[in-house]
């Protein structure tokens, strides 16, 4: 199956304040979130909703690294705001690194907010796989 | 408030060592199921010598203290990650003003107190 340019079908979220909380508890911060933190909006959401990652990419837990992400603010997203999100594989690459082959994924998710589906955030996410 | 010229220290701040607790509450809030991050065992058998505190964790301390400063002039965030982070190992977050023009472009870098960094990137402010 040809997975770079795959695109999964879209799924929705709406931010939950228990999770933003959980997020800055886990960051240290004590206060409870007021905006939806700019980096609420994650890959990681999208495992459970159909964007199963790393068993279509075939990278096992162990040998999972993360690389990089990328976020870029296009339109503010509140609380009660409801987006749809939209994820594609945009690229695959091996490189040889220090330790052997590694391999690259460069997946790419788009948050439309609804119902108007106005791109507000664009996030890029890189895995790697050790070899 | 004077304009940030080439060169200005956005911020210098130091963030304490998560605990394995906040670990896995950061690993709850953004749904992340990877038990890298909470499982030593799991850790060990991956090659590590602990649990791997979140990449996204730095993202997120970066993001934050970006949104303080900027708030939604803040249009983007790019982190690439150097070399992992294990519980109790505080991080240095600075960011400097690399080009002042139409945007503000800011030069970001983390680093633990042992000097190693753990991540750089850059960030893109809205005039």
């Amino acid at each position: 199956m040809q997975l770079e340019g795959k695109v999964y079908p879209p799924y929705r979220l709406k931010p939950d304040r228990a999770l933003a909380a959980k997020m800055l508890a886990g960051q240290g911060l004590a206060d409870a979130p007021t905006t939806v933190p700019p980096t609420y909006f994650i890959f990681l959401r999208g495992e459970t909703r159909g964007v199963d990652l790393f068993t279509d990419l075939d990278i096992p837990r162990e040998k999972a690294l993360h690389a990089g992400q990328r976020y870029e603010w296009l339109a503010p997203i509140g609380w009660d705001d409801e987006v749809e999100v939209t994820a594609r594989i945009a690229s695959l690459a091996e490189k040889q690194g220090k330790g052997g082959k590694l391999w690259f994924a460069d997946v790419e998710y788009e948050y439309r907010l609804l119902p108007a589906r106005t791109l507000a955030l664009r996030e890029t996410t890189r895995l790697v796989k050790r070899g | 408030m004077t304009p940030l010229k080439q060169g200005d220290v956005v911020f210098d701040v130091t963030r304490p060592g998560a605990s394995r607790e906040q670990l896995a509450l950061f690993s709850a809030g953004t749904e992340d199921p990877n038990p890298i991050h909470v499982d030593e065992a799991f850790a060990k058998r991956a090659g590590f010598p602990a649990v791997l505190q979140q990449g996204p964790m730095t993202t997120a301390h970066l993001g934050a203290l970006l949104a303080e400063r900027f708030g939604a002039r803040l249009k983007s965030l790019d982190v690439t990650f150097t070399a992992p982070v294990f519980p109790g190992e505080a991080l240095r977050l600075v960011a400097r003003v690399e080009r002042a023009g139409a945007d503000l472009v800011c030069a970001l870098a983390v680093h633990k107190q042992d000097g190693t960094q753990t991540a750089r990137g850059t960030a893109v402010v809205r005039p």
